[in-house]
């Protein structure tokens, strides 16, 4: 049996809603921003509880673009956590300033214990990540932040659908940053991001420096540069917004078959804590294994997409040799990274698939 | 009648039915991001530049910028370019960190090539010489001025896609050159877009590296990068429509020799092709005298004209906030007072351009 990991070809196959508004979009030639893309902004604004949304290229535009508009810029210091996408890192970077990477917890969260020690007069924001599409302790990262009077700019690119005790990912921090990469719950057909904040001045300015920083065609407030999202993409977007808590519901459901399954696991197959009040997205769905490797190689050849997310973590990349980290800070995800695995477990997968999955796990550690 | 300045609308009604059953084709295949459709769009690219390599990406403003950062360009660097563009020329320089230096630009809306060497200073990096509508500077002149100071030159060739000098296509005179993709350029996309293309292999890997967040391998990073990728519902689009770009340009062409011969160029000047200069004629900008007056009367008989651009570059607000406006540049400044985009694009009919002359020319003759 077939467990695809890209479920893409299937997300896409009834089109026909999203063809019939790009017909009518060809016939406006309203091809930049316009009113389809402030639609969807106004939509996801709602769909999260923030003030203000603004649509971007994609998720890394969402983060930098963020970041600057809180002035992050050289010589200043982000905290961050050490298992996430690249681009978490890469856009604190691209502002010129110091990515401060801090190791993670059980839950692959950013450990908040560790945050603390890396706070001193450079560091202008915290950059918790919804890694996985959970998330970390917001409220107590909130706290923390406001005692050291530091903000707080969520990378909550996976975190689309999560809940923590009923409020969204990305209307914590005083700007977030969201992706609509085609495997993400919210997704489009390429790239997409976009950020929140409940911040008037912000969100100002954002919307300029977006769209080169014109106020309108003949009048430059200051120089921008363009990370609009494509008015093609943005109804793709308005479509998947229609369909996504039933996407999450879907996941969760699916999680939740294999949680059970696989519990018994256990010291085999390590299920991560799910305390309440913490709604995933499971854009990831990952547990510890032992013989990882060998599982993986068991899984794919039964033709089970499992995939790892990330062998190597982002504090043993070679575009990290510059910050000269200390390996020893990083126990939790350099010991993670040789266990972790991500199985499928998106809203197509049947039950006998998820069963099937679990089913082969399991027959694979009774052989081992 | 109405005369409409663009024909979008009109083009993809065209292509609509052949555009979206490729998307389609696209979407089943699973894959969005860095496909092969973007790989055959880059190839199609050199072959038709005849530039060794080219690297799509999100939009002609990204093209810019990493243009400048592949370099090496940055904080402290000067860069020589002319006022007479769209925004994203300074933006680009600014968002390096390098600053923008004008020099004036000539009749033909360039950079006047004759006036780069008074602006060299020791901060000076490189040449950011643009296309503007579609014609090519005096890229000899150009290099020659870069050998000797021993600067870079980066083509804006956001609207340079289709553009020769000498026969060699734009792209093919410098270090790198950036190209726009947005639905408004011959070569257009339903949405942002951009490239770059350069014969410099270095450039290339370090902008391949870069425009997809320094990724190696899935599971190597070797720089910390950012994501700008051409979007490939476009790049299928983009290798759609190149194939008829020939073919559009000719037209465009086409019907400015009309234009040029039915309008009367005693108060309105449409600037020439030098014998080196082939324009693919993105825009249909004219040195109108009374310009305001003319547009007014043109939009009173349904004719749409625009006017790009009215503000110099160095004369806008962001540049007061750097103290960028108190560059003199009298030629730009007095011909932002002239120029006008007549109605100008490939489905165009004869007809069109006859009643548009008539009315200009009756507009002078009147007053």
């Amino acid at each position: 049996m077939l467990v695809p990991y890209n479920y893409l070809p299937y997300e896409f196959k009834n089109v026909k809603n999203i063809f019939k508004k790009w017909k009518k979009l060809t016939k406006t030639t309203d091809f930049t921003l316009g009113k389809y893309v402030a639609e969807f902004e106004e939509k996801f604004s709602k769909y999260i509880g923030a003030k203000y949304v603004v649509s971007t290229n994609n998720g890394t535009d969402a983060l930098i673009l963020s970041l600057k508009s809180i002035g992050i810029k050289k010589g200043d210091e982000v905290i961050t956590v050490s298992n996430t996408f690249y681009a978490s890192a890469g856009a604190i970077v691209a502002c010129g300033a110091k990515p401060i990477l801090v190791d993670c917890d059980d839950r692959y969260q950013i450990d908040i214990n560790e945050i603390k020690k890396k706070i001193n007069k450079k560091t202008k924001a915290i950059m918790p990540v919804h890694w996985g599409g959970a998330s970390p302790d917001m409220f107590s990262i909130m706290k923390l932040a406001e005692k050291y009077k530091i903000h707080v700019v969520e990378d909550a690119c996976m975190g689309i659908g999560a809940k923590i005790n009923g409020r969204s990912p990305g209307t914590f921090g005083i700007i977030s940053a969201f992706s609509m990469h085609p495997l993400k719950s919210l997704n489009v057909m390429g790239d997409g991001g976009m950020v929140a904040t409940n911040n008037k001045k912000i969100f100002n300015w954002i919307k300029k420096f977006r769209n080169h920083g014109m106020i309108d065609r003949d009048r430059i407030e200051f120089w921008g540069v363009n990370m609009r999202l494509q008015p093609l993409q943005a109804i793709v977007a308005i479509e998947g917004l229609k369909k996504i808590d039933d996407v999450i519901k879907k996941r969760n459901k699916n999680a939740k078959k294999m949680d059970g399954l696989l519990s018994s696991l256990s010291p085999n197959l390590v299920i991560p804590d799910r305390p309440k009040g913490f709604r995933e997205t499971f854009a990831l769905y990952m547990c510890l294994v032992k013989s990882r490797d060998r599982l993986l190689k068991y899984l794919i050849k039964n033709k089970i997409e499992a995939k790892i997310h990330y062998p190597i973590p982002l504090n043993k990349q070679r575009a990290a040799k510059n910050l000269k980290l200390n390996q020893k800070n990083f126990n939790t995800t350099n010991k993670q990274a040789k266990k972790i695995i991500t199985l499928p477990i998106h809203q197509y997968l049947s039950k006998k698939q998820i069963s099937y999955v679990a089913h082969k796990i399991k027959k694979f550690y009774e052989k081992n | 009648m109405k005369i409409e300045l663009i024909d979008l609308k009109q083009r993809y009604k065209e292509e609509s039915a052949q555009i979206l059953t490729s998307i389609k084709k696209v979407l089943s295949k699973g894959h969005l991001v860095l496909t092969e459709e973007l790989n055959k769009f880059e190839n199609n690219i050199c072959k038709y530049t005849g530039s060794k390599y080219c690297l799509g990406l999100n939009s002609g403003t990204d093209a810019l910028m990493m243009s400048l950062w592949a370099l090496g360009i940055g904080k402290g660097d000067e860069v020589i370019t002319s006022p007479i563009s769209f925004v994203a020329t300074i933006g680009a320089i600014i968002h390096v960190g390098a600053k923008p230096v004008f020099v004036d630009i000539a009749e033909d809306l360039n950079i006047d090539a004759s006036k780069i060497e008074l602006k060299i200073t020791k901060r000076t990096k490189a040449i950011m010489p643009i296309h503007w509508t579609g014609k090519m500077c005096s890229m000899d002149t150009i290099a020659k001025i870069a050998k000797k100071h021993k600067l870079k030159i980066i083509e804006d060739a956001a609207q340079g896609m289709g553009s020769y000098y000498k026969k060699k296509h734009a792209g093919t005179y410098s270090d790198i050159a950036a190209f726009s993709t947005h639905p408004l350029k011959n070569l257009n996309g339903l949405g942002d877009g951009g490239f770059i293309t350069t014969n410099n292999k270095q450039l290339y890997e370090k902008i391949k590296l870069y425009r997809n967040h320094g990724i190696k391998s899935r599971d190597n990073v070797h720089v910390f990068g950012v994501n700008s990728r051409l979007d490939v519902l476009n790049a299928e689009v983009l290798n759609f429509r190149l194939k008829k770009l020939k073919s559009v340009i000719l037209k465009r062409r086409r019907n400015i020799a009309i234009y040029r011969k039915l309008i009367n160029q005693k108060f309105i000047k449409i600037p020439h092709d030098t014998k080196d200069q082939f324009s693919s004629c993105v825009i249909f900008l004219c040195l109108c005298e009374r310009r305001d007056e003319l547009q007014k009367y043109l939009n009173s008989k349904s004719i749409q004209s625009l006017v790009y651009y009215g503000t110099p570059l160095h004369k806008h607000y962001a540049s007061k906030n750097r103290g960028l406006h108190k560059t003199k540049l009298p030629v730009s400044e007095n011909l932002a007072k002239k120029v006008l985009a007549l109605p100008h694009h490939q489905n165009l009919t004869t007809n069109q351009i006859k009643l548009v002359c008539r009315e200009v020319n009756k507009f002078y003759k009147n007053s």
